[in-house]
Formats: C-alpha cells, sequence, structure tokens
C-alpha cells in the first residue's frame, strides 16, 4: 500500500472514530472535537504533500549546472555597474556623515595658496617638494593632496564656533601626484581628508574618532597605532596605522598604514580667521584607493582609471 | 637613510631586557617610520680573518696557489698535510705573510647575501683543489671596485678571528624614511638620532663633546692666511674653515673599520680627507668640504693668501663641477668663490678648480650652513641629491659648524695654519613659554610637569618650570568638584632648545617632542562632543550619487573614471578648442596636457578598445569636474569648475532620449526640456562634435544645461568607431540643490479601463511633438483618468511624404464603467482634433 493509500485510509478511520463524539458526556466533547480536528488538519496536509511527491515522481530532473534549458536562448541580464572607487568613497563618507561630519568636496585645480601657502608650507619650503605636483602655465595646481581644501573649509564653518559648535566636515576627492605610474603608483587617485575644530579637541580625540572610523570600516573592534610623521600644517603629526582586519586576512599581527593625521598648525588656523589660544582642532587624509585595492585585494592601481568595462563588470 | 643600530647604541646605554625588535618598534613608533631592518649578520657568516702563509705563482696564469692559516677553523675544513688550507687566488696583491678575508666553503659572498646568495664551495682551478677565496672589498659589500683582495691590519686581528666581529658586522641596519624627518636636521646625524632613542627610552643622553661645546665660540688664528666674507647672512649664516697641511692621503692598503662604518650608511670610501668629511656628517649632520688650498689661492689670483667670498651666483657664470659637468648658475645660487671666481656650488658639490689630488699640500676645510631654500632650487635646478645636500636642505644649526671644524682637526691630529669665520648673524636660542595644563589639553593627557620636564631635558632642552599653585583660602573643594592635583596642571615651563634644534619654534612644537617622546600609543583614546545637528552634505556630491545609483543600477549603464587630463589630440578631434584648456606645463605625457572641458570626450576614446574586447551594447558614464578658461576664475581666484554628467551610449538619438527621460523626468523629476539645436548656433559650437541634426539642447529654467544626440560620423571616424555613437554631457551645478519638481498625479478608478490602440496618418514633417500634444489636449477635455504611450513610428520610405503613428490609449472613469457611448464619444472627439492637424484616424 503506498503512503497515499494509507494517509487515506487513516482519514477515514478518524471520521468513524469521530462519529464517537456522541457517546461522549457532553462537557468532553469540546475538548474530543478539538483533537479530532487537529488530527484531521495534519493528515490533510500530509495527503496533499504526498499526492505533489506523487506527480514529482515523474519530473525529469534539470541539469542545473546547465547556462539554459537545451533548445533555449541564454538568459540576458542588464546589469550595470558602479565603480569600486566611488562605491569605497561613499562608505567612508556616509560613516563619517553618520558620526555627524558634514560632507564637501574636493576641487581638481587650484592654487599655490590653498595648497601650500595656507597649510603653514613656507615659500620655497623643501617640504613642498615632496608632494610633486602638477601645474599650468597660469601656476594652478591640480592639488596633491584634500587638504587643499581645508582652508576653504574652515572659513565655510567657523561661524559654527561662535554658534558654540564645532567644525566637523570630511572632504573626499580626486587628487594628483606627478609620479611615473606603475602597478603601485597612480597619478589620479581619490583621498578623503576631515577636520574637526573646537575647544577642547585633543589628539586622544583624533585617535578616538579614526579608531571608530576604522572599527565601523571593517565592522570589528581593531588595535591603533602611530608613527611619528611631519606635515607642515599639523603639529603634532603622525601616521595611523591599524591592526590587519580580519575580513583582509589579518590575524592580530600585521599592521596597516592607513593615513596621515595631526593636530592642525595654529598658523593654519590663524590664516582662516580662527584663533588658536582659543580653539584646536585635528586633520587627517587617507587615501580611498587604498582601500579598494586591499578590499578586493587588486594587485594593480592602474584598472581604477583605465576604462575597461572588463574590469569593471568584475565588481 | 640608513642607520647602524650598533652604533646607536654606542651612544645609549639600552636596558639589557629589550630586544632588538622591541628597540626597534619604539623607534618606529616614536622617531621614524623604519621602512626596512637589514641584519647584516646571516651575510657575514663563515668568514674568517685568515694569514697566507705561503703564494706561489701557478705558471702560465694570473692565479697564485696559496696556503692559509684560519687558526683553530683549519681543522673544520680540508686540511693540507701541513695543517693548512689550499687556496687559488687571483688577485695581484695576494703575499705571503698578510692578513686576508678567507670566505669558507659552505659560506655565501656577502655581496650576493639576499640576492642571488652565491654560495661558496670547495672547487678544481687549474686542477688544483681551492677550498674558499679570499675576498675582495667588493665581495664583501664594501667597495664597487674589483682589483684586489681586502688586507686586514695584523694589529687589528688574528688568524681566525671571526670576520664579522672584527669588523662590527653584528648589527642590524634600519632604512629609515627620511620624509618624516624633514624638519629635524638633527636626526639627519647619527648623534642627533641616537639621542632621540635615549629620549624614547626615557634616558638621560651623553653629549658627545662637539655638542657638549656647540655653543662655545671658535678661536681664531692666523685669519690672515684665509679671509672669509659673506654677502649676504640670509644665503650664508655662517662660514667657518681651517687651512691646514695634509699629511699623507693615500688610501690605507687595509681594509678599514672606517670603510665598514660608510658601507653602512650607503657610502663608500675614498681618501682619508674625503671619508673624514663623510663619516663626520653621518655622525652630526654637518657636511664639510675640502678644498686645495693652494689652487683656491691661485684661482682667486692673489698670492699665499686666500680671500674667500660667498655670495649668490650671477645668472649665467658656469662652473665645473667635480663630476666633471660643466653648469650655467642661476641668480639663486650660492658659490664659494675665490675672490669672487666660483671654485663650489655651495652645500651641493665642489668644483674642479680646487679639487684635492696627488698634489694637495694644504687643504682648506669648509664647516658652513647655507639657506635651505636656496639650496632646495639649487638641487632641483641642477639635478643633485647627495648626502650633503639632503642634510644641508634640513637647516643644518649654525651653531654647529664651528664645533665640527674643531672636532675634524683632533681628527686629523693636524696642527691648523689658520682658523677664520665669518658668522654675521649668530643664531639665537629659542625660548618657549608653555604651560603644562597647555602640553596636556592638546594631548588629551595627565602628565606631570616632573614627567615633562625629564622628558625634555633627556634630549637637551633645558626647562625651568614656575609652580602656580593655588590657594585654597575660599571654601574648600567640595566632594563632588574634584580638583586635580595641582603639579599635573599648574606650571608655566620656560623651555630653552638646545642649539641643534632648528625646529622648534612655537608652543606646539614643544607639545609635540612631550607627545611622542612619551608615545602617542600612551595617549587614552576619547571622542568629540558633538551637539545633535544634521551633517550637511554638498548637494553634489549627495545629487552624484543618486544619479550613480539610477544609471548603474536602473539603467544598467557602466560607471568609468577617466583622467582629469586630455591630450590635446583629443580635444581636436572633437573639435574643442586645446587654447581653451588649462594646460599641465610638467605633464608626465602628451596624453595627459590638457584639463578636459567635458567628460562625454575622454569617454567617446574608451569605446574603442572596450569594443575590441568583446563588449556590445553597453552605455558608459562619468561624473566629474571640468573646467575650460573661459569659465573665468571664482572669488578665490582659482578656475570655476562644474561637475558634469558624461554618457556614451552605443545606440542612436532615441535610445538616448529614453535615457535621458527616464533619468531626469521620472526618476529625478526634474522639469528638464529638450528642443532641437540649431546648425551654427552656440549651442552646436558648444557640443561640436555632435550631429545638430541629431541632437538635442537640455533645457532648465531657461537655461541650457546641456545636450544630448547623435557624434558626428567625422569625429566616429577618427575615433576608428563605425557604428552609431549617441552622447550627453550635462552640467549637474544648478540641478544639484533644485527640489523635484515633476508632481505625481496618481489616481486609481475603481472601474475597468478602456484600452483602444489608434493609428494617425499624417503629413511626415507634422512632429511627434504636436500630435502627442494634440491626443493629450483632446483626452484632457474630457476629465477622465488617461494615458497615452507611443507605440510605432511608421514611414514607408525616408522620403516618403506620410507616416504612421501609433499610440496605446488607456482612460477610466472614476465614477463608473464607461458605456459604449461615452466612448466612441471620446473617440469622435479624438477624430475631430486630429482633423485640425491633418491627420487621420485609419
Amino acid at each position: 500500500m503506498s503512503d497515499l493509500e494509507q494517509l487515506k485510509k487513516e482519514l477515514k478511520a478518524l471520521g468513524a472514530e469521530y462519529a464517537k463524539i456522541k457517546t461522549l458526556p457532553p462537557e468532553e466533547r469540546g475538548e474530543f472535537g478539538r483533537q479530532m480536528n487537529a488530527k484531521k488538519q495534519k493528515l490533510l496536509a500530509a495527503i496533499e504533500r504526498a499526492e505533489n511527491d506523487l506527480e514529482s515522481e515523474n519530473i525529469i530532473p534539470l541539469d542545473i549546472y546547465a547556462p539554459t534549458a537545451p533548445n533555449q536562448s541564454l538568459p540576458r541580464l542588464e546589469l550595470g555597474t558602479e565603480h569600486p572607487l566611488m562605491v569605497e568613497l561613499d562608505k567612508v563618507v556616509d560613516i563619517y556623515a553618520a558620526m555627524g561630519f558634514d560632507v564637501m568636496e574636493s576641487r581638481q585645480l587650484d592654487n599655490e595658496f590653498h595648497m601650500f601657502e595656507s597649510l603653514n608650507f613656507p615659500k620655497d619650503h623643501p617640504a613642498r617638494d615632496g608632494y610633486d605636483t602638477f601645474r599650468t602655465a597660469e601656476g594652478f595646481i591640480p592639488p596633491a593632496h584634500t587638504s587643499t581644501m581645508q582652508h576653504r573649509a574652515l572659513k565655510k564653518y567657523r561661524h559654527r564656533l561662535d554658534e558654540n559648535g564645532q567644525i566637523a566636515v570630511v572632504i573626499p576627492g580626486r587628487v594628483f601626484r606627478n609620479e611615473d605610474v606603475d602597478a603601485t603608483h597612480e597619478h589620479t587617485f581619490y583621498q578623503c581628508e576631515g577636520v574637526l575644530v573646537s575647544k577642547d579637541a585633543t589628539m586622544g580625540q583624533m585617535f578616538g574618532v579614526l579608531k571608530h572610523f576604522f572599527e565601523a570600516y571593517y565592522g570589528q573592534e581593531l588595535k591603533i597605532k602611530t608613527q611619528p610623521g611631519y606635515f607642515p600644517f599639523t603639529e603634532p603629526s603622525a601616521e595611523l596605522l591599524i591592526e590587519k582586519p580580519a575580513s583582509l586576512g589579518g590575524k592580530g599581527d600585521g599592521w596597516l598604514e592607513m593615513l596621515g593625521c595631526g593636530m592642525i598648525h595654529p598658523n593654519v588656523l590663524k590664516t582662516a580667521g580662527i584663533d588658536p589660544e582659543i580653539y584646536h582642532g585635528f586633520a587627517w587624509g587617507g587615501g580611498i584607493d587604498r582601500l579598494a585595492m586591499l578590499k578586493y585585494n587588486l594587485s594593480d592601481v592602474r584598472y581604477f582609471e583605465s576604462g575597461k568595462l572588463d574590469f569593471l563588470e568584475e565588481f | 637613510m640608513k642607520i647602524s643600530l650598533n652604533k646607536i647604541k654606542s651612544y645609549v646605554k639600552t636596558p639589557a631586557e629589550l630586544s632588538d625588535q622591541e628597540l626597534i618598534t619604539l623607534i618606529g613608533s616614536r622617531l621614524v617610520e623604519v621602512e626596512e631592518v637589514i641584519d647584516l649578520a646571516p651575510a657575514y657568516q663563515k668568514i674568517y680573518i685568515a694569514k697566507v702563509e705561503k703564494a706561489e705563482p701557478i705558471p702560465g696564469t694570473h692565479l697564485h696557489l696559496c696556503e692559509i692559516d684560519a687558526g683553530e677553523h683549519n681543522a673544520e675544513f680540508n686540511q693540507l698535510e701541513n695543517g693548512l688550507i689550499q687556496v687559488v687566488c687571483g688577485a695581484p696583491n695576494v703575499h705571503a705573510g698578510m692578513l686576508a678575508v678567507w670566505i669558507a666553503p659552505g659560506a655565501i659572498v656577502p655581496e650576493t647575501y639576499g640576492n642571488e646568495n652565491f654560495k661558496i664551495s670547495v672547487r678544481k682551478l687549474q686542477s688544483y683543489e681551492s677550498n674558499g677565496m679570499l675576498a675582495g672589498a667588493d665581495e664583501l659589500g664594501f667597495s664597487s671596485e674589483h682589483k684586489t683582495i681586502a688586507e686586514v691590519d695584523p694589529a687589528n686581528a688574528r688568524p681566525g678571528d671571526l670576520f664579522a666581529e672584527i669588523f662590527d658586522l653584528n648589527d642590524k641596519i634600519l632604512d629609515v624614511e627620511n620624509k618624516s624627518l624633514t624638519h629635524r636636521p638633527d636626526c639627519f646625524g647619527l648623534v642627533g638620532f641616537a639621542r632621540e632613542v635615549a629620549g624614547i627610552l626615557g634616558l638621560q643622553f651623553t653629549e658627545p663633546p662637539i655638542f657638549e661645546n656647540i655653543n662655545k665660540s671658535l678661536k681664531l688664528q692666523n685669519q690672515s692666511l684665509v679671509d672669509v666674507k659673506i654677502t649676504d647672512p640670509e644665503l650664508c649664516p655662517r662660514y667657518t674653515c681651517a687651512v691646514f697641511e695634509l699629511k699623507d692621503n693615500t688610501p690605507s692598503r687595509y681594509l678599514t673599520e672606517d670603510a665598514v662604518f660608510l658601507a653602512k650608511a650607503g657610502m663608500r670610501a675614498i681618501d682619508p680627507m674625503v671619508d673624514l668629511t663623510n663619516i663626520l656628517m653621518l655622525e652630526t649632520g654637518q657636511p664639510l668640504h675640502a678644498f686645495d688650498y693652494d689652487k683656491l689661492v691661485a684661482v682667486g689670483g692673489k698670492k699665499d693668501s686666500a680671500k674667500i667670498i660667498v655670495r649668490a651666483a650671477r645668472a649665467g657664470e658656469e662652473l665645473q663641477l667635480l663630476d666633471g659637468r660643466t653648469i650655467t648658475l642661476e641668480d639663486f645660487d650660492i658659490v664659494i668663490t675665490s675672490n669672487d671666481i666660483p671654485v663650489a656650488l655651495a652645500g651641493a658639490m665642489g668644483s674642479k678648480n680646487t679639487e684635492i689630488d696627488a698634489s694637495t699640500r694644504r687643504v682648506v676645510l669648509e664647516s658652513a650652513t647655507f639657506s635651505l631654500y636656496h639650496l632646495r632650487k639649487t638641487q632641483m635646478a641642477h639635478g643633485i641629491f647627495s648626502e650633503a645636500i639632503t642634510r644641508f636642505t634640513k637647516g643644518q644649526p649654525a651653531a654647529l659648524c664651528g664645533a665640527v671644524l674643531e672636532d675634524a682637526l683632533v681628527w686629523l691630529s693636524v696642527q691648523p695654519l689658520a682658523i677664520n669665520e665669518s658668522y654675521p648673524a649668530p643664531q639665537k636660542q629659542t625660548v618657549v613659554k608653555i604651560t603644562t595644563s597647555e602640553i596636556n589639553d592638546l594631548l588629551g593627557t595627565e602628565y606631570t610637569t616632573a614627567e615633562i620636564t625629564q622628558t625634555l631635558e633627556n634630549v637637551g632642552f633645558k626647562v625651568v618650570s614656575r609652580s602656580e599653585q593655588h590657594s585654597f583660602s575660599g571654601p574648600s573643594a567640595t566632594d563632588d568638584a574634584p580638583i586635580r592635583e595641582s603639579c599635573t596642571n599648574g606650571s608655566t615651563l620656560k623651555v630653552t632648545s638646545p642649539a641643534w634644534r632648528t625646529d622648534i619654534h612655537i608652543k606646539e612644537d614643544i607639545i609635540e617632542e612631550v607627545g611622542r617622546l612619551l608615545g602617542y600609543d600612551n595617549i587614552a583614546l576619547s571622542l568629540p562632543h558633538k551637539p545633535f545637528v544634521e551633517s550637511e552634505i554638498d548637494p553634489v556630491f549627495r545629487f552624484k550619487r543618486q544619479i550613480r545609483q539610477i544609471l548603474s543600477h536602473d539603467l544598467a549603464m557602466h560607471e568609468l573614471l577617466t583622467y582629469s587630463f586630455v591630450s590635446r589630440d583629443l580635444l581636436a578631434k572633437v573639435g574643442q578648442d586645446p587654447a581653451d584648456s588649462y594646460e599641465i606645463v610638467n605633464s608626465i605625457s602628451p596624453e595627459l596636457q590638457c584639463f578636459r572641458q567635458q567628460i562625454a570626450p575622454s569617454l567617446l576614446d574608451k569605446v574603442r578598445e572596450n569594443l575590441k574586447a568583446g563588449h556590445r551594447d553597453f552605455t558608459l558614464y562619468e561624473l566629474n569636474q571640468v573646467t575650460a578658461k573661459s569659465a573665468g576664475l571664482d572669488a578665490d581666484k582659482v578656475p570655476v569648475l562644474s561637475t558634469h554628467l558624461g554618457i556614451v551610449d552605443l545606440h542612436d538619438f532615441y535610445h538616448l532620449k529614453a535615457v535621458v527621460l527616464a533619468l531626469l523626468r521620472q526618476k529625478l523629476k526634474l522639469d528638464l526640456s529638450y528642443r532641437a539645436i540649431t546648425p551654427d548656433s552656440a549651442i552646436a559650437e558648444a557640443y561640436p562634435y555632435l550631429e545638430p541634426a541629431h541632437s538635442a539642447e537640455l533645457v532648465w529654467r531657461d537655461r541650457s544645461l546641456g545636450a544630448f544626440g547623435e557624434v558626428k560620423a567625422g569625429v566616429l571616424r577618427k575615433f576608428k568607431l563605425e557604428q552609431v555613437v549617441s552622447a550627453l554631457e550635462l552640467r549637474l551645478d544648478d540641478l544639484a540643490n533644485a527640489d523635484p519638481e515633476l508632481k505625481i498625479e496618481f489616481k486609481l478608478s475603481k472601474f475597468p479601463a478602456v484600452e483602444r490602440d489608434l493609428t494617425l496618418k499624417l503629413a511626415a514633417d507634422i512632429s511627434y511633438w504636436r500630435v502627442r500634444e494634440m491626443l493629450e489636449s483632446a483626452l484632457q477635455s474630457t476629465k477622465l483618468l488617461f494615458s497615452v504611450a507611443p507605440l510605432s513610428v511608421y514611414q514607408a520610405t525616408p522620403d516618403d511624404s506620410t507616416k504612421n503613428l501609433s499610440f496605446h490609449l488607456k482612460f477610466a472613469n472614476l465614477d463608473h464603467t464607461l458605456t459604449p457611448t461615452e466612448i466612441s464619444a471620446i473617440m469622435d472627439q479624438i477624430t475631430v482634433s486630429a482633423a485640425q492637424i491633418g491627420a487621420t484616424i485609419i
């Protein structure tokens, strides 16, 4: 006897059993009826399943590994792609914005004043050489760092200080270095700058903010450490390293150099009309390309601006 | 820069329990990034001092058959009957009795260590067994010349000694990143580096005499022999020099400790005089230069007295440098002259005309400092990147020049014939007043006055603290307002920086020292206190993100990023004027010379290679900044930049139009309209690559924001494209701030809608737009819910005088089901309206 027949027989038997209800005292009938009903529902569901199973027995299995059924055309999906650098940049900006940072965008052509002078680089100082800047015939500079926006950011938001608030802004953007291109060097890349100014900003807060950011970005707790750095526009200055996150294969031993940071130099605040005796600030800047390279385990930075769909379709 | 760890340890007694690795980690976290640690010890295993007992020429060859003695190590190798080891050696200077360096079988040639790792074995040369080799200084890694084998001074070693022990090679070399020390001239000397290491470890640094005596004035003597004049103290704050007789300057026949010391820093031994200047530079950071005194006197046209004048170069002056190049000087260069005739490019390189050579009897040794700003330009203009100029461009302190000069004389053990200097503006001491609370408030720490004072004094600062204890004569502090320990925050410090710290000027410089030496990693983390106000996101940034979502996700387009710089050639191809592009004067290649004016041309340039890679039917877009000179400058006097959307679509006008409308009207709800482009109009000029007859201008609030359409056939040919390609260029800046303008008027009737397909026959030159307007206004008058969707456009041949337009109409009443009578009344109304524009329903 098949399962189905067996079940149907049971259902019939249940009907016969149900007839007993009449013999029961009235106060027991309700409970008896409920139990009988539950049994019936269970049997009916089992019968439904058994009937479906019977039909399935006759279905020829698909080759699930084939791209299509025989003699059918391939399914065609129209998938678009967002550029991986822009996706990463959004992710970075989203975290900072959620932390309460305003967002400005960097500009791709600037001048000596914003790129160097407003950032406390003395004229002709050798520190300027480290930036390998491009120049136009008019003396404009495709900026070599998003710090070129610091002066503007300070001026734009300094009213917040007067209103007893603080300046907190991040500035993503495209920057340029005049250097030979190879697998790890691009003349065009993306950075995100951060600036915070308040009456009580400390270096401890800076490290706290950055640790928080990287933990949010990598979705895990991370150790941080520093090494001294030198930037004319911050003092003290440091390079921030984070513990290699588990998602990048970290096992708690390796370190990744992530960004340069420091307490904003009083001259930078002064130039932007902020009194450094009252206000302190910190700033940092880090590369977006590097985050994307690490995340996707990319070996060649040149793919990003190559315009190759073969590359983009990997994302 | 390469730093020997042993050398550092010779200056600083590091705690015994501190491992090298821990020390290096501390250096990395508190002084400078250590890029690489090179452990020398493994490269010098199984290399011994050996005495050559016998060296017989092998007839008919340049080789010698040698018997050597490596003391107790002989027994570890194939010995001759007499207990010695047989080695074949091809060097001309091998001779019996010498102490040589023996690379024993099984050892790796140090020079190849880490690269090809060439391992020495027992092998036969001219039928003689050779056990290992006698090494040249080059094979040991201390020279680039391969001529002779190294000879060791018997006063320093005996056979069997480990070579690495005799020459201090059980050492680690730290390769540090110079960039983060740009402001630290003192750290470009080993003493300065070691001082910092002491500071990091919390140890008081013991200054060597040069630095102990840094503020003493130089004892001048016999000044008439060498007159010194500085024309401008800005160029050269101090110039000191000494004249002395040069004793034997022939290089030692022995491999010297100096050669090894120099090699560890990546330099090579040359002759005793040059080596001395280099060693002192490595130790102190102060470069020195030696001139031939008699040549210098002769160049200046004087007799037995030198007149050194330091002055700005005159543009066009020529100077032959020591490396043989003759350069034309610029007015920012500084020159050392002998009675106005240049004899050296200051800080960079000496000249041939005063070079030390075998005939040199008397030497002028220069110890000076120059304007780092000028030297930076010199460095760039003449391409000189020597160890010396690297140090000068950090700003060497004037105070140090005299002390190093005196030390050099002691080292050389010579009696100076003359010492002179010009020091027009003596270096001033920097004193910074700061409170402990200012330090703690910026760092976020609670360091005590004692901790801070000790930290600074360890590295040579002088600190005088004045405690400003608060008196609590009033009501005493309550429990809920605890007062911090007064010694934490209550002191004013008067900090005098040592003469070698030319980088200390302001409070923050002192704060950095304290924070760094005590360790940034020891600062307790906190978060800023921030009021709850929403973040202000740049509207263009937000808008771009919204567009990306729609284009990539809804419309299946591909987002590219292409360079902001394009070639003149690309601009010319699309008909844009290269003269309107900002031009990069130091571009990497002609491909990246002009700042782009629009995005679409860059995308057009990427079509062919993607087609060749097998992609079909794609649509590319990019969101980025563009500018042109004609856009002018903004209030900051920088070029006005705009953010553009560029699209390139491998379909015709109508496909791109569908994309544009879906993006701008349906998704962004912006009331953008489009209109035809007249040939030769300003719009046609602005998008010279678009075919005006197949393109439309995009207009918003009477502003022209862009255009889209098919790319001209001639332009496509230049990009080697054979199919129809359409492009869009749209300025986003104005739109980014706009709120959605198109309102949604969506209503659903409970009653079934009537659907009708309708084909209108009409003159071919009547615009679709007019027909559509006609249908919409006819339906509008019925007060029904309705929609009009295009079905097809049919024209038998392109020159046919009529065409058929088909539409799908849908209409419904909100109150009741439409009756057949009502429906035919609507259709009649449409027939009448159609007739008014000359269309008939078929």
